[in-house]
């Protein structure tokens, strides 16, 4: 569908003259508290606090900087216990946990000493993620209470992983994947990657996963079936990557994938963020805001994501 | 039912006595063009001593009872010379007319004489009204050569362009989906070509063109906003003819002719575009968009035979197509997206007396959209389409020249197919849930009568009872509940799932001031039973017609509308300003946030929401009609709003097309015989849009929050076009056989050639606005900015048309 959507923008890409820029008048709205949680299996809960702001604000310096917000009780509970996380800055972290955290925040592991990201997490193992239980989420802001729900169901694994070597870009491939979808019950999926091959300081070439151009598809279409479809490398897409290697992973490139299980409304958060990436504001798309499964007029989601790791070698 | 009778009866007993006083016989007849045979419509046929008079109906026949005695009769038709007969009624009498065409216009007294025709829009009973006069439009500028009668109709009061270049109109704050639009008497559902920026109606093939914006006739249904009645020409049944058109884009050609001489004839008209053809060459066989191109082509057949006095045949055919097609060599991935409409209708007219005549119809409608993609071994394949098959009775009773009664029965079999997905890939074909069918029964009765009260005072009034059954096979999906399989309810073939009538009573009347001004009302209540549901901004052949059933219900309004007619000069000039105010319920939307695909495994209608709506405006319309420079300025200000319960939190916003003004200046200049200039202005408010309030991030992404519905406006859209005609000379120069004198004789072989210039100051319109993600969150300093996306630039065409 939204292939078919996209065509429909290239055709009238096609015969539009031109685009500018135009000042239009847009009411101004009241900034919004932005919630981004994160509790991933065998990881300890990760809640980033920000601000949304008006669509015609300037804004100086790391946006992210400018966004955050500090100052709030966050607190996690899996019926049992219940803790209330720390705010943690991103200059003081122990190395083990960087990588998650530049993965969880999207930018490179060295940008963390300079920017001072400050966020909410705990080391407290026994809230760790643990697959079969359900998440509760409390924020506390400025007189304000959001509360959100997320569970780790089991993850599925895939049946295989393989590369195949483009036809018309040689030593180039899309990875490939066969997945057996459970029958009976409600399966959505979320795809994320990064190649670990070894550089010659010892680092792999990728310092984090990075979720694909449209990582989240869930059984609606293919419940029960077995099939195999395509993904992209997200690491390789900068303009000036040259258009024979965009997007491909290599002959040789050992990637890692993250596979993670999630929720109805986790999916239902990220598949219409990814529209929302990918349409713009292009009429072919309704004007859709992300449907939050916080409580409390909050944006953004609280999910759980239970994981399933596999690597894929790309030399067939 | 009850209702229906009783007016019936009643109206019949009051005809009944009026006829009772003195003896009175029927003048009746046809009037047709003389060269070409062809009938003509709305012919003033007028008794000036008895002040009294009628107008000629679409198959050209006119009837008028008057008291015994001896009367001229004249007949004055627009571009024709007005003929006047003497007839000695002393029993009923057919007669037939056939008028001249106007000769070229000499002098400016000549110009007063024939404006006398021209006062129809001061009586006519019909408040809301717009015909539009075929030479008149040929001269308009044309967008890329293609004269078309939905972009005319756009520069008139009170209906509005749904956006740049294309075919969706909206009449009084109405949706696109509540005009009927009729070729011939059927409904014809997307009535555009190349994602609507041309119409499917070809002009050479189109006689008469007529929407009703307003106090719509019982006779016609289905639709809450307007009707748009556009008559096809029967042919010429005294010679063959040719007449045809060389634009950049496409080529017309219609043939038409005598079958039987005087008895039945037939016309086929034609058109195709080129652009595929021509780009061809540029495209490398392996280049990036080798398989890409687009047509569109469709033909016009229409057959008329005369089997006697009393009866006549008419067969009336439309079939188009548009086919675009795009794939790129490197990534094996194709696409190919076929529509078109196919349009057919039969219909016998019989005279039982000639004051009492019936039309008998038979018709279909099939609207078919399909997209293929390919990439790989995935293979993804739509389908949508609406069928229609439909049949109809109209009984026209003329029993005085104070009254004209209709009644009839309409019905409509309507087949939806709204939306069929299939995905495969390899031999593995993917659970997208089972394309659903969806039947309708749609039907109605309905009475009408103009009655004349007075000289000054006519009233065409009447009531239309309709009903819908939504029937079986149908299967219910439940909506679904999180963690709940989704649940449905099967109902069998024939079962009546749902029912719903409406009474829908209409009424128009006219009170003459004086013989120059005229001060008209209209009040009508309308129900429709289809809906357009619409996803994007802007419209498209993807928009899904979608029936009322169980949970959609059909949308019904009411309208008012009051307006003040004055001619001015002999009917050299023509004003009027009309008020309206329209009330819309059940209107339609998609619910928010709401993906085509979640359309799989669920019924459409799961997805909709209704709600109602208003509009209201004002409408000023001035025309010069005579003289070298005729024309016309409209002007409409006005406000539409909608509420939804499940959009925007229950509050009004106003609807995409809300237009406070809209403006359009048209002209044409007649230098001579040989040139004729045109232009076209049109100033409009832009359309409401939603657009983002304010970003956030998340996972480092920015996304977008939006607020209200419809809070921003677009840029105002304005344009301005031109045109000029060149005609060859009408008259050549012979020798005369028998005296040696050389003679001026018409030249058979007519030519010319017209030059348009779209869009001429090279405006940046708005298509659509976007705002740009150009920022990272990365960068030192950061803005958003707001884009706009505008189609066409200053855009030349030239045509060459024939005709022998």
């Amino acid at each position: 569908m939204n292939k078919y959507h996209s065509i429909l923008i290239l055709t009238l890409v096609l015969i539009t003259s031109c685009t500018k820029e135009v000042i239009v008048d847009i009411p101004e709205a009241d900034s919004k508290l932005v919630i981004d949680g994160r509790i991933e299996t065998g990881q300890p809960p990760i809640v980033l606090l920000t601000r949304s702001k008006y669509i015609y604000e300037e804004v100086n310096g790391n946006l992210l900087l400018e966004a955050l917000v500090s100052g709030a009780t966050v607190s996690v509970s899996d019926g049992t216990n219940t803790v209330i996380l720390d705010e943690i800055c991103s200059q003081s972290l122990p190395q083990s946990s960087q990588e998650a955290i530049a993965s969880f925040l999207d930018i490179p592991v060295e940008e963390l000493s300079t920017a001072n990201i400050c966020f909410y997490s705990t080391a407290n193992t026994s809230i760790f993620g643990e697959v079969g239980k359900t998440y509760d989420l409390k924020v506390q802001f400025e007189g304000n209470e959001y509360t959100s729900s997320t569970q780790l169901l089991n993850p599925v694994p895939m049946d295989s992983l393989y590369w195949k070597e483009d036809q018309e870009y040689p030593d180039n491939g899309y990875s490939w994947l066969y997945l057996s979808d459970p029958p009976n019950e409600y399966n959505a999926y979320f795809w994320e990657c990064k190649r670990i091959n070894i550089q010659g300081d010892g680092s792999t070439l990728d310092d984090r996963y990075v979720p694909t151009f449209n990582p989240a598809f869930d059984d609606q279409f293919f419940n029960g079936l077995t099939f195999t479809f395509a993904y992209e490398n997200p690491h390789n897409f900068n303009p000036d990557t040259p258009l024979s290697e965009r997007g491909f992973y290599q002959r040789g490139d050992s990637v890692a994938i993250k596979f993670s299980r999630i929720d109805k409304a986790v999916y239902e958060f990220m598949e219409i963020k990814y529209l929302q990436l990918q349409t713009g504001g292009s009429p072919f798309a309704t004007p859709s805001n992300l449907p939050t499964n916080i409580s409390g007029g909050a944006l953004g989601v609280w999910a759980g994501y239970a994981t399933y790791f596999d690597t894929l070698y790309c030399n067939n | 039912m009850f209702i229906y009778r009783e007016i019936v009866v009643f109206l019949f007993s009051f005809c009944s006595i009026v006829t009772v006083y003195s003896q009175n016989f029927t003048l009746s007849g046809n009037v047709t063009d003389k060269e070409s045979g062809e009938t003509l419509s709305d012919v003033k046929v007028v008794v000036p001593e008895k002040n009294q008079g009628t107008y000629t109906n679409t198959d050209g026949f006119y009837s008028l009872t008057l008291p015994g005695g001896k009367y001229f009769v004249e007949f004055r038709y627009l571009g024709y010379e007005n003929q006047k007969i003497q007839v000695e009624l002393s029993s009923s009498k057919t007669v037939n007319i056939s008028l001249n065409k106007e000769q070229q216009v000499q002098d400016f007294e000549e110009v007063t004489i024939t404006g006398e025709g021209r006062d129809a829009n001061v009586k006519e009973t019909q408040v809301g009204v717009i015909k539009l006069e075929m030479e008149e439009i040929k001269t308009l500028p044309a967008f890329l050569g293609e004269v078309d009668i939905i972009k005319t109709l756009q520069l008139m009061p009170g209906v509005q362009t749904a956006s740049e270049g294309t075919q969706g109109f909206y009449v009084r704050g109405g949706g696109p989906d509540q005009n009927l639009v009729l070729l011939d008497g059927t409904n014809v559902y997307n009535a555009s070509h190349l994602f609507g920026f041309f119409s499917v109606f070809n002009v050479d093939a189109i006689k008469d063109v007529e929407l009703l914006k307003a106090g719509i006739p019982p006779k016609y249904g289905g639709r809450l906003s307007s009707v748009l009645n556009i008559n096809s020409n029967n042919g010429n049944n005294q010679r063959f003819g040719v007449k045809g058109g060389v634009g950049l884009i496409s080529s017309r050609l219609t043939v038409e002719g005598p079958l039987v001489k005087d008895k039945a004839s037939f016309l086929i008209a034609g058109r195709r575009t080129y652009l595929d053809v021509i780009t061809k060459p540029f495209m490398k066989e392996d280049g990036n968009f080798s398989g890409t191109g687009y047509y569109f082509y469709d033909l016009n057949l229409k057959l008329n035979y005369k089997l006697g006095d009393k009866d006549k045949i008419f067969f009336s055919g439309y079939y188009g197509k548009d086919d675009f097609t795009f794939s790129t060599g490197s990534e094996n991935f194709s696409v190919d997206m076929p529509w078109g409409n196919a349009v057919a209708s039969l219909r016998w007219s019989h005279l039982f007396s000639d004051k009492f005549f019936v039309n008998t119809s038979l018709s279909l409608t099939d609207y078919q959209f399909s997209f293929i993609s390919n990439q790989d071994e995935f293979q993804f394949g739509l389908k949508s389409g609406i069928r229609d098959y439909g049949a109809s009775l109209n009984f026209s009773y003329l029993p005085n020249p104070r009254h004209k009664i209709e009644f009839g029965v309409d019905y409509l079999y309507h087949i939806f197919t709204p939306v069929s997905v299939s995905a495969n890939q390899d031999t593995t074909s993917f659970d997208v849930g089972e394309g659903q069918k969806l039947f309708g029964h749609e039907s109605a009765v309905y009475v009408s009568d103009e009655f004349n009260i007075t000289e000054k005072w006519s009233v065409n009034g009447g009531v239309r009872l309709s009903t819908y059954q939504h029937v079986g096979p149908f299967k219910r999906f439940e909506e679904e509940v999180v963690g709940v399989q989704d649940s449905s309810i099967n109902y069998p073939s024939g079962e009546v799932i749902a029912s719903y009538f409406f009474l829908e009573p209409r009424l128009s009347s006219r009170y003459l001031l004086n013989d120059k001004s005229s001060l008209k009302v209209g009040w009508n209540r309308n129900a429709q039973y289809v809906h357009l549901a619409n996803l994007s901004a802007v419209s498209l052949p993807t928009d899904i017609w979608y029936p009322t059933t169980d949970v959609l219900e059909p949308q019904y309004g009411w309208q008012s509308s009051v307006g003040y007619f004055r001619n001015f000069h002999e009917n050299m000039f023509e004003s009027s300003v009309e008020i309206y105010y329209k009330e819309m319920n059940n209107l339609v939307e998609f619910k928010e946030g709401v993906l085509p695909q979640d359309n799989a495994k669920s019924n459409t209608d799961n997805l909709l929401t209704q709600g109602i709506g208003y509009s209201a405006g004002l409408e000023f319309f001035f025309k010069k009609n005579l003289g070298q420079l005729t024309g016309w300025l409209g002007y409409t200000l006005s406000r539409t709003e909608r509420k939804f319960e499940e959009i925007f939190n229950n509050k009004y916003f106003p609807a995409k097309y809300d237009r406070r003004h809209d403006l359009s200046v048209v002209a044409n200049y007649k230098l001579n015989q040989r040139f004729t200039f045109g232009a076209a202005f049109v100033y409009a408010t832009g359309n409401a849009i939603t657009l983002p309030v304010s970003w956030y991030l998340h996972n480092g992404d920015l996304q977008f929050e939006f607020q209200d519905r419809n809070a921003s406006r677009m840029p105002p859209y304005h344009r301005l076009d031109v045109s000029v005609t060149f005609y060859d000379k009408p008259m050549k120069t012979v020798v005369d056989e028998n005296t040696g004198k050389e003679i001026s004789v018409k030249k058979r072989f007519r030519n010319s050639l017209n030059l348009s210039v779209y869009n001429v100051y090279s405006r940046q319109n708005p298509f659509f606005l976007y705002v740009e993600n150009g920022g990272t969150s990365g960068a030192d300093s950061f803005q958003l900015s707001v884009r706009q996306v505008s189609l066409f630039p200053i855009l030349p065409s030239i045509t060459w048309n024939f005709q022998f």
